[in-house]
């Protein structure tokens, strides 16, 4: 048997490096793999239509292959946490509520590119930037807001004279109390979801004129007059409108009370009015969405902040912030979009007259209440504060005590004393 | 008779294995071998975790930053912190009250399944099913039967004549804390039965004959005879029934998510929601942690007495 000899060898292994060099090679980023990781839709179609429609369109494109992995609801953090702290497991994330904030430091620096989108689609939302802008830098390019809003019964609220929503919080109390004699009582969260609670409370104390936090991220205000006012009202508001077992509630529960027909009214995404229309057509007909009522010093929505980052640590970076632009550009996202009705609101003007906003004139005043929407530590920046205040229920569990029985004063009291601890270290 | 030797260097083996062999062979190498792959593993998953959880609550550690040694300046926080002193109650309560209920209520179902009835083999498997089911899909049925617009409970209730809609399970504190520990109960009642019915098959049925014989009572043979020869037995299940108890985290994240107002908030609810949700891994792991000297003490206590008996 003849081995190869030592010059074939050397003429073989020449001919290979050059045909390596000279043949035309894929395209730089061709075969790679971006995994996108995302918590699960409560609309399916949403992730069905990125991990089928968009993602094959891309690799199609460019031959970069996207892996969408889908994660429980309220798991999110948990695998963020994961990730960050192993370096590894995925190269773009959603973002909930405060995860920016949290995360910012494993996140790469995405102001260029947020500008060259804003630039190009008419702007961003105050909303959207306050969720993702840390030290001046954009960690996390905007994706939407899922709006909390009142939802209503109109067949009930029209047994009671009502036609329209009411404008106020006084007068949705009014309206509340016949409803409830009538056994047609309200259903807002005062649990430990993770959504629907702070979704109508925060805004409730906002409107009268309360907050968790000065300006400066620091200074705790929550004992003042105006969350006295606010509680008190929450306090009457439970009382003579709503039924003990809100007390408890998580946030499938006020879901599944709509669709039993056991309330009249409650706060909650779009999905409520989605879930209806597949399911429950009758109750679907009778069902309409408004803004949040308005309180002495205005009216506010609580910013339900989602958006993408790309970790700094991914090996594909370059790769991933391409993809980003190919996604947020309004061929691929108003697809996006439009699978999901505008159960996400788009954080960029450029959609504000969109054809999604025609399909369910119902889903209008989430459009809207973007201007008004905030986070939960507004009028301070987002802060690792602020996050923890959410996650301790401090201002959920002030209303729900006072709802509960117990007294204004020693509410706000212990309110300040849990914030004081956490913006200690701010 | 003759004898055959055969050549010495027939049999001779090359020094080193044959000194492996009877390396191998001695007791202690052969079970430090045996123990090798447990104690690897246990040093690996519960060993390195542990010791991990102990040096971030030692530190100031916010999820995805470097963290900052602080001494026990978590622990002090924790001391100041109103819900935690609710959470360290709430953990206390429901710990004792569920092994309690489970320990009663285990033992008579222990008794029940020790006699002879129709289909013993199908009721003694179907009791396991509590355990055997997800918890997580358990405490999902939980959740409609604690729903007062859907509950089996509040529709008995109302046809005893409770006012409609009967009582708020979750809602109310009192009552929420009271149906976590109904569902624990509930859950963990096969472990304690299924565990001293095979006690209980181990008394030798002779003992009852004396103590038959002797004149006592159905009381007198469960006092005298059952009871001191299960001791052992039930010290231990409670032992894993309060370490399992104290750190229970599934069914009150799924059903209440520590509320109403934190009255059912516990240690490990509690810990996730810090390091998780606020994202302060130290903190969490110092809320975590503080578990631990009750469980140490307790273990140690039921320890010594299980030697000295």
């Amino acid at each position: 048997m003849h081995g190869i000899s030592r010059r074939g060898f050397l003429e073989l292994a020449s001919i290979g490096a050059a045909s390596a060099v000279l043949a035309p090679g894929p395209a730089p980023a061709a075969g790679k793999r971006l995994t996108v990781l995302h918590e699960s839709s409560f609309i399916p179609p949403f992730d069905e239509y990125i991990k089928t429609t968009l993602a094959e369109a891309y690799e199609k494109e460019t031959g970069v292959k996207i892996v969408y992995e889908v994660t429980a609801v309220g798991s999110l953090p948990t695998r963020i946490s994961t990730i960050t702290e192993t370096g590894t497991g995925a190269d773009i994330t959603m973002n909930g509520l405060l995860q920016v904030i949290q995360f910012s430091e494993k996140y790469l620096d995405v102001t260029d590119l947020c500008k060259e989108i804003g630039d190009k689609n008419g702007g961003w939302y105050d909303a959207g930037r306050e969720a993702v802008v840390v030290d001046g830098k954009w960690k996390a390019v905007p994706f939407c807001n899922i709006g909390q809003l009142m939802n209503w019964r109109t067949d009930w609220f029209a047994e009671v004279g009502v036609k329209t929503f009411p404008e106020t919080w006084e007068e949705l109390y009014e309206v509340g109390k016949k409803l409830k004699a009538k056994d047609h009582p309200f259903g807002f969260e005062l649990g430990h979801g993770f959504g629907d609670n702070h979704g109508w409370l925060y805004p409730l104390l906002w409107s009268y004129g309360g907050a968790e936090v000065a300006p400066d991220g620091k200074t705790v205000v929550i004992n003042s007059d105006e969350t006295a006012r606010a509680v008190d009202f929450a306090r009457k508001f439970f009382r003579d409108t709503m039924f003990e077992d809100v007390l408890g509630w998580t946030d499938v529960s006020n879901n599944k009370a709509w669709m039993s027909e056991q309330i009249s009214c409650t706060n909650n995404a779009e999905s409520i009015l989605w879930f209806a229309k597949k399911n429950f057509p009758e109750i679907a007909n009778v069902t309409d969405q408004a803004q949040n009522p308005t309180g002495p010093k205005g009216r506010f929505h609580l910013m339900g902040a989602i958006s993408h980052s790309i970790f700094s640590f991914s090996p594909v970076k370059e790769e991933a912030t391409a993809f980003m632009r190919w996604l947020m550009d309004p061929k691929q996202l108003g697809g996006w979009y439009a699978v999901a009705d505008s159960y996400y609101q788009p954080t960029l003007h450029a959609y504000d007259n969109a054809p999604m906003w025609q399909v369910e004139p119902r889903n209008i005043p989430y459009r809207d209440a973007m201007t008004t929407a905030h986070l939960p530590g507004w009028p301070a920046p987002a802060s690792r504060q602020m996050a923890e205040s959410v996650a301790k229920y401090v201002v959920v569990d002030m209303f729900a005590k006072a709802c509960a029985g117990a007294s204004t004063k020693d509410v706000i009291k212990n309110a300040e004393a849990q914030l004081k601890e956490i913006y200690r270290s701010a | 008779m003759t004898l055959r030797s055969e050549p010495v260097f027939a049999f001779a083996r090359p020094l080193g294995r044959v000194s492996i062999g009877v390396w191998l062979d001695r007791q202690s190498v052969f079970s430090w071998l045996m123990m090798a792959p447990p104690l690897l593993f246990l040093a690996a998953l519960v060993g390195y975790p542990f010791c991990y959880g102990i040096l971030l609550s030692l530190q100031d550690r916010p999820v995805a930053h470097p963290g900052t040694f602080v001494g026990l300046k978590n622990f002090a926080t924790n001391f100041h912190d109103p819900i935690f002193w609710r959470v360290t109650l709430n953990t206390f309560v429901y710990t004792a009250v569920a092994t309690l209920l489970k320990m009663i209520g285990g033992l008579a179902l222990a008794l029940a399944m020790n006699q002879q009835f129709p289909l013993k083999n199908l009721v003694r498997a179907l009791m396991l099913l509590p355990f055997i089911v997800p918890t997580v899909l358990s405490t999902v049925a939980w959740m409609w039967i604690l729903d007062p617009a859907f509950s089996v409970l509040n529709w008995l209730l109302v046809l005893l004549g409770v006012p409609k809609p009967g009582p708020s399970w979750l809602g109310n504190p009192v009552l929420a804390m009271a149906s976590i520990i109904a569902i624990n109960t509930w859950r963990g009642l096969p472990f304690y039965g299924i565990t001293l019915l095979a006690g209980l098959q181990t008394v030798p049925p002779e003992l009852y004959e004396a103590a038959t014989i002797d004149g006592a009572s159905g009381w007198q043979r469960f006092r005298y005879v059952t009871l001191p020869l299960l001791q052992p037995i039930i010290l231990i299940v409670t032992l894993f029934s309060v370490i399992f108890t104290f750190a229970d985290f599934q069914l009150v994240y799924v059903l209440t998510h520590g509320g109403p107002q934190n009255a059912t908030q516990l240690f490990a609810t509690y810990a996730f929601d810090i390091a998780m949700g606020a994202g302060q891994l130290g903190l969490g792991a110092s809320v975590a942690l503080t578990m631990l000297p009750a469980l140490a003490l307790l273990i140690v206590a039921l320890t010594i007495y299980l030697r000295r008996g």
